[in-house]
């Protein structure tokens, strides 16, 4: 099997669909369109200059560049999965750091030190996309878990009390509501091992295939892509949850209603 | 002894991005006597939960001292002086399950004694029927609600009752039942009374000492609220 290559008038072909989304936006008035164009820009260039890196850091093939672009993506994900909380908590970026960190160094170690085991093992090709991948849905998790959390605080806040002044701890006073965060945040990716494949095809899969890899190849790399997105998923939303209500809690026992 | 003796107590919520602390209480000092009643009386927001609120230190003070029986709250586990200062809050709150499950709930390895006979008994202390034991706490209505988590509290052999605002979700014929059950635990159990309260009925029943707050500040009983509360009078 062949990769066709894609020319530059191809792309500009593709950015007629673009043109389609446009033209929805304008007759249907959603004013959209200025959106549209920077994303549409963003797209191209980002993804443009991702590409020159990435080119440049598998043709020098050394682990200290792997890694160098391993922190940035975690330092973009941690800043994406705070941004989206609606109310700051102290210390956020910390928590969001760390629980990125530590559930994608753990994934990504078992899934290339154990399971895919490439030479060297720190082979660009495989560790980039697959870190990206972990990052990608840690952060997800983390950033619906923490709005969750977030949210329950504030409207839980009486309940909470309650429990607290019937003599509960903090941590036991906001169990429940840390079981809740982190069903919201991992439901998404249980749900999504149902239907893997069966409503649409993944991502990492269709470009394999894409790629002129087997279809048989790709769905190994794919079923080991399912799992190791769950645990990042568990881990991920665990861990920030774990870390961030305890900016809510005092040694105390008492509920920082001022920073709800 | 005084049950509770605070000491020039204030409270401030820090600051958000650069703002200035909020003052929410200054330079409070007031005690409560074993077995007497405090009422916290003023405008909204004028910090009268806060201050009830800190007395078991679910707010902690910026300054000053809070002794509940004669010790410093500060040097209690906090879990234990809640027990023994046991809130009712305004709004209800019952947990998922019937009454019963409600009455027993408890920490995770903290024992409560409760035999089949004491949840009876203590349902009826607040004018409850023990036919409710097994009833959806969810069903139950405003005022009953708000005795099931009197009673909850009684279970734990409380001192005193933190009481923020126990009637004002209630409708009339229910508040008056509270404040009836209320005014009886104190005198059968000898039961200290510190409460939130907009209701004359109460204030008028428990009777006691009137602490009147305006913006965070003790305020002489002046003659407008000795007006309002007698204007209040049936």
């Amino acid at each position: 099997m062949t990769i066709l290559d894609l020319s530059w008038w191809q792309l500009g072909l593709a950015l007629l669909l673009v043109v389609v989304v446009a033209v929805i936006s304008l007759r249907q008035r959603l004013g959209l369109e200025r959106d549209l164009l920077v994303g549409t820009v963003r797209t191209i260039v980002q993804l443009y200059l991702v590409g020159l890196i990435l080119a440049a850091v598998f043709s020098a093939a050394r682990w200290y560049w792997v890694l160098l672009i391993l922190v940035v993506m975690a330092a973009v994900a941690t800043h994406a999965a705070v941004s989206r909380l609606a109310k700051p908590i102290p210390g956020v970026y910390w928590i969001a750091a760390a629980a990125l960190t530590i559930s994608t160094a753990a994934t990504l170690a078992y899934v290339i030190g154990v399971v895919v085991r490439p030479t060297p093992w720190w082979e660009p090709q495989y560790v980039i996309p697959i870190a990206g991948m972990i990052l990608g849905n840690s952060m997800t998790s983390a950033a619906l878990a923490g709005d969750r959390l977030q949210a329950d605080l504030f409207t839980r806040r009486d309940e909470i009390e309650a429990r607290l002044a019937l003599g509960f701890s903090g941590r036991e006073a906001v169990q429940p509501l840390v079981r809740a965060a982190l069903r919201a945040a991992m439901i998404p990716t249980v749900n999504g091992m149902m239907t893997v494949g069966v409503v649409q095809l993944p991502g990492m899969m269709t470009g394999q295939i894409l790629a002129g890899a087997s279809p048989l190849t790709a769905i190994r790399y794919q079923i080991v892509a399912v799992f190791m997105l769950a645990v990042a998923t568990a881990l991920g939303s665990l861990l920030f949850v774990r870390l961030a209500v305890g900016r809510y809690l005092t040694p105390a026992h008492q509920l920082r209603r001022y920073l709800l | 002894m005084a049950i509770f003796a605070v000491e020039h107590l204030s409270l401030a919520y820090p600051g958000r991005r650069g703002q200035p602390p909020a003052q929410i209480l200054s330079d409070i000092s007031v005690d409560v006597e074993r077995g007497g009643a405090l009422i916290l009386v003023g405008p909204s927001g004028s910090g009268k939960s806060s201050l009830l609120r800190c007395l078991n230190r679910l707010e902690e003070p910026t300054a000053g001292v809070v002794r509940f029986d004669g010790r410093p709250i500060t040097g209690l586990d906090p879990r234990e002086l809640r027990r023994r200062a046991a809130l009712v809050q305004q709004t209800p709150v019952l947990f998922e399950g019937t009454v019963r499950e409600n009455l027993l709930v408890h920490a995770p390895g903290v024992t409560l004694n409760a035999s089949e006979s004491r949840l009876r008994e203590t349902l009826g202390e607040v004018g409850l029927d023990d036919a409710l034991l097994d009833r959806d706490a969810a069903m139950l209505s405003g005022g009953e609600k708000q005795r099931v988590t009197i009673a909850r509290a009684l279970l734990r052999d409380p001192q005193a009752l933190l009481l923020d605002e126990p009637t004002s979700a209630l409708d009339p014929p229910n508040a008056t039942l509270v404040v009836e059950t209320i005014c009886r635990l104190r005198d059968s159990r000898g039961l200290s009374i510190v409460a939130v309260t907009h209701a004359p009925e109460l204030v008028r029943r428990l009777g006691g000492a009137l602490l009147y707050l305006v913006k965070g500040h003790v305020q002489p009983v002046d003659e407008r609220l000795q007006d309002f509360l007698a204007g209040m009078h049936p």
